[in-house]
C-alpha cells in the first residue's frame, strides 16, 4: 500500500513537471553561451594563488558578519523557542522564516542604507526564526526523565534534564546553521555589502573568470574546514575577534525607519487617501500585472526545479555509496557532490545567468544542482548503511532497482520534500537575476522606490511559501514519510 | 501507617492492571513485592509514590538517568528542590566542593566513588542502576519505592546494596526477581499475580509451600 501511495504522489509531481516545463521559458540568448563555459572552465588553470592575500579581506568580512549575525540569531532563537508553542509567536515567525534573506537585506537597505547593520539584520531576523522552530522542536523530542521524579523547581529541573539531553543536537544543528549563515552571508554580497558575493560578481563582470574560481575555492576550503577552526576552544576568541573586526556601525537613523514603517510601506492611494476606488484599482493592477505572473512563475520554477532535484539525486546517489562504486570513484563523486552543495544556489544561477543570459534555464540548473547533491549526499549515507543479504544480485542495476531503491524511497520522498519549500525560497529570489519570478517584481519594486508594492508582493511571497510548508506537511504525514527517517530532518531545513 | 489499599483497582485503558487488592503496610516494614512481569508489581508501586510523593525517593525501572550528564549531576539532581535556584546553576557548572564529598560519600558504599565526573552515558548497564540508587538515597527520604534495582547487578553488589538500601531508609518497598534475595534482604513478602494479590507474608512465617508458589509465581 505505502509504495503504491509513493508511486502515485511521485507520478503526480512529475507530471506537474512536464506541464509546468511547457509554460516555462528554456531558451538560451547569449550568442555564444559554450564559448563562455569554455572560457570559465579554461580559468581554472590559470588561477593566480599569489591574490590570495588581496582577497582574504572578503573572507574575513563574510565570516565575521556570519559570526556575529549567528550570535546574535542563536540567542535570540532560543529565548523564541521557549515560548514557540504561542500562537502569535508562531505565526510571526511563520512569516520571517518565509522571506529569504535577501529580501530581508533589500527591506534594510531602504532604512539603513549599505552598511554591515543591514547585513547583520538581514540574517538575524530569518535565521532567529529558523533556529526558534527548529530548537523548539528538538527540545520538545529531547526529554527522556521519568514526569514522575520531576520536582518542583520547574526551571532547575529544566537545565539539569531537558537541556544536557538536547545539547548535542542543538549544538550540531548550530554548527550546521553557522555553514548556511556563511553562505548567505556570502550571496549578501550581491546586494552590495562588501562579502564574497561582492568581489565574486565584480570579477565576474570583468571577466576575471580566474579570480572567480580562486573565491570559490577558498570559500569551499573555509565551509569544508568548519569543524576544525570552529570549536569549543575556539569559539569565544572567533566571537570576540568577529566583533572587533566588523566595520564602525553608521549612527542609525531612527526616522528613516519611522518614515520606512509609517509611510514608505504604506500603500500609495491610502497614504495619499485617494479613496476606495483608487485603493483596489491599485491593488488590481499589482495583482493582474505582477503578483499573478509572479506566483505563476515562481510555481512553475519550483516545480521544475523539484522534478530535476529528484532526478538528479536518484541518478548520483549511487556514485558515493558503497553498494555501488569503488573508493576512487566514491571520493570522485563526494568531492563534486561537496562542491555542488557547498556552493549557494544563486552563486551558482549567476554564474549560468552569465552563460546562457537570462530564462528560467540558469535558474533551474542552479537549484537542481545545489539541491540534488545535498539530497544525493543523504541517500547516500542511507543507502550505506542498509544491511543487503549475502546472496544479494551482482547485477548494479537489478541492485539499485530491486534491492536499494524500494529501500530508501519513503526516505528519498521525505528529503524532497522537505527541501521543497527552501526550494520555492529560492525560485523567488532568484527572481532577482531576472526571471520573471516574485523576486524579480520586488527588486523591480525597490528600483522605482515604490516600498509599498515592495510590501505586498513580499507578503505574498511569504503566504505561497506558508502554503507550500502546508502542503508539504500534509503529503508528509499521508505517505507516513516521516517514520521512514532517522533523524530529525535538520539538516534539510 | 505508611500505606493502606482497600480493594484498590487500577486500569489502563480496558486493561486492568491491579485487581481489587488489599494491603496495608506499616511505618518502618522492608517489603519485597515480587511477581512476574506485567504482574502490576511496577504499577502498585507507581500508585504509592503519587500517593506520598514528598516522603519518598523512588527509583524506576527504566532508571531516569540524563545520559550527557555525569554521576555527581545525575545524583545531585535529588536535590534540586531543596537548594535555590542560584546554588543549583553554580553546581551545574561548577560543582561545590561539599556536595562533592558528600556525594562521593554515597557512591562509595556502591562502589562508584571513581566516576564521580564520568557521564553517565558512558557507564555499564550496571554501574547506571547503581547511580539511580545512589540518586534516591541522596534525596534523604523517609520511604523508598524502588522497581527492580539490582537486575543488572551481580550476586555479592545485589546483596550489598539491598543492605544499604533497607539500613537507610526508615521504611522500604522494592520489587524483585528473585524469591531468595527477598527473603533474605527483607521482613516480608507480598506476591503478585494478575493484579491480584497471591500471597502476602512475613518472611519468618513463610512454609516450604509457600515459598514454591513464589518460585512458580516469579518464574
Amino acid at each position: 500500500m505505502l509504495l503504491s501511495k509513493n508511486i502515485n504522489i511521485s507520478i503526480g509531481f512529475f507530471l506537474v513537471g512536464i506541464v509546468c516545463f511547457l509554460f516555462a521559458d528554456f531558451s538560451v540568448s547569449t550568442l555564444e553561451p559554450f564559448l563562455e563555459l569554455k572560457k570559465f572552465t579554461v580559468a581554472v588553470f590559470e588561477i593566480d594563488f599569489t591574490q590570495v592575500s588581496s582577497l582574504i579581506p572578503a573572507l574575513l568580512n563574510t565570516i565575521s558578519i556570519a559570526v556575529v549575525a549567528m550570535f546574535f540569531a542563536v540567542i535570540i532563537g532560543f529565548v523564541l523557542a521557549l515560548v514557540f508553542q504561542n500562537f502569535f509567536v508562531r505565526t510571526t515567525l511563520a512569516f520571517t522564516r518565509a522571506i529569504h534573506e535577501l529580501f530581508w537585506a533589500l527591506i534594510f537597505l531602504q532604512i539603513f542604507g549599505l552598511n554591515t547593520l543591514t547585513a547583520l539584520l538581514a540574517i538575524i531576523i530569518p535565521y532567529s526564526a529558523i533556529l526558534a522552530k527548529v530548537y523548539s522542536e528538538i527540545l520538545e523530542e529531547h526529554d527522556k526523565y521519568p514526569k514522575e521524579l520531576k520536582g518542583e523547581s520547574l526551571v532547575s529541573f529544566y537545565l539539569y534534564t531537558k537541556i544536557p539531553d538536547a545539547l548535542p543536537h542543538l549544538i550540531s544543528y548550530t554548527l550546521y546553521r553557522f555553514e548556511c549563515a556563511l553562505r548567505s552571508t556570502a550571496i549578501l554580497g550581491f546586494v552590495g555589502i562588501t562579502t564574497l558575493g561582492y568581489y565574486l560578481s565584480s570579477s565576474f563582470m570583468q571577466g576575471y573568470y580566474n579570480e572567480v574560481w580562486l573565491l570559490l575555492i577558498m570559500f569551499y576550503i573555509v565551509i569544508a574546514t568548519i569543524r576544525i577552526w570552529f570549536n569549543k576552544y575556539s569559539v569565544s576568541f572567533i566571537v570576540i575577534a568577529s566583533f572587533l573586526y566588523l566595520d564602525e556601525f553608521p549612527s542609525i537613523n531612527f526616522e528613516n525607519f519611522i518614515r520606512f514603517v509609517t509611510s514608505d510601506i504604506v500603500p500609495h492611494p491610502i497614504r495619499t487617501d485617494a479613496g476606495l476606488d483608487k485603493t483596489i484599482a491599485w491593488f488590481s493592477n499589482i495583482f493582474t500585472n505582477e503578483i499573478l505572473i509572479g506566483v505563476a512563475n515562481t510555481i512553475v520554477l519550483t516545480q521544475i526545479a523539484l522534478v530535476l532535484t529528484a532526478i538528479l539525486a536518484l541518478i548520483t546517489f549511487p556514485f558515493i555509496s558503497i553498494k555501488f562504486s569503488n573508493k576512487f570513484f566514491r571520493g570522485l563523486s563526494h568531492i563534486f557532490l561537496v562542491i555542488l552543495r557547498s556552493t549557494p544556489e544563486y552563486i551558482l544561477a549567476y554564474i549560468f545567468l552569465q552563460m546562457f543570459g537570462p530564462s528560467m534555464l540558469p535558474a533551474a540548473l542552479a537549484l537542481m544542482l545545489h539541491n540534488g547533491a545535498i539530497i544525493a549526499f543523504l541517500m547516500g549515507q542511507q543507502t550505506n548503511e542498509l544491511e543487503l543479504r549475502l546472496d544479494v544480485t551482482k547485477k548494479k542495476n537489478e541492485l539499485y532497482l530491486f534491492e536499494v531503491l524500494p529501500r530508501v524511497y519513503s526516505q528519498f520522498l521525505a528529503f524532497l520534500f522537505y527541501r521543497w519549500e527552501i526550494i520555492m525560497r529560492e525560485s523567488a529570489i532568484l527572481g532577482i537575476l531576472g526571471v520573471a519570478t516574485l523576486g524579480f517584481f520586488i527588486d523591480s519594486a525597490i528600483a522605482d522606490f515604490r516600498l509599498d508594492k515592495m510590501m505586498l508582493l513580499l507578503l505574498v511571497t511569504a503566504i505561497l511559501n506558508i502554503a507550500i510548508d502546508i502542503i508539504s506537511r500534509k503529503i508528509r504525514d499521508y505517505l507516513k514519510v516521516e517514520q521512514s527517517i532517522t533523524s530529525c530532518g535538520c539538516s534539510l531545513k | 501507617m505508611a500505606y493502606n489499599f482497600v480493594n484498590e483497582s487500577i486500569s489502563y485503558d480496558s486493561f486492568l492492571a491491579i485487581d481489587s487488592v488489599t494491603l496495608n503496610i506499616q511505618k518502618g516494614e522492608k517489603v519485597a513485592l515480587l511477581g512476574k512481569s506485567g504482574s502490576g508489581k511496577s504499577t502498585l508501586l507507581k500508585r504509592m509514590y503519587e500517593l506520598q510523593k514528598h516522603s519518598s525517593s523512588y527509583i524506576p525501572q527504566e532508571l531516569g538517568l540524563v545520559n550527557n550528564l555525569c554521576v555527581f549531576h545525575n545524583v545531585y539532581i535529588s536535590q534540586l528542590d531543596n537548594n535555590s535556584f542560584f546554588y543549583n546553576i553554580r553546581n551545574l557548572i561548577k560543582p561545590v566542593q561539599s556536595e562533592i564529598n558528600d556525594i562521593s560519600n554515597v557512591l562509595k558504599d556502591l562502589l562508584l566513588d571513581d566516576k564521580l565526573f564520568i557521564k553517565s552515558i558512558n557507564l555499564s548497564g550496571g554501574q547506571k542502576q547503581r547511580v539511580a540508587i545512589a540518586r534516591a538515597l541522596y534525596a534523604k527520604k523517609d520511604i523508598l519505592l524502588a522497581d527492580e534495582p539490582i537486575s543488572a547487578l551481580d550476586e555479592y553488589l545485589s546483596k550489598k546494596t539491598i543492605d544499604i538500601l533497607t539500613s537507610s531508609h526508615e521504611t522500604v518497598i522494592c520489587t524483585l526477581h528473585n524469591v531468595d534475595l527477598a527473603i533474605e534482604g527483607f521482613d516480608r513478602v507480598i506476591g503478585l499475580k494478575n493484579g491480584k494479590l497471591l500471597l502476602d507474608k512475613r518472611c519468618e512465617d513463610l512454609t516450604k509451600k509457600d515459598r514454591e508458589e513464589l518460585y512458580y509465581a516469579v518464574e
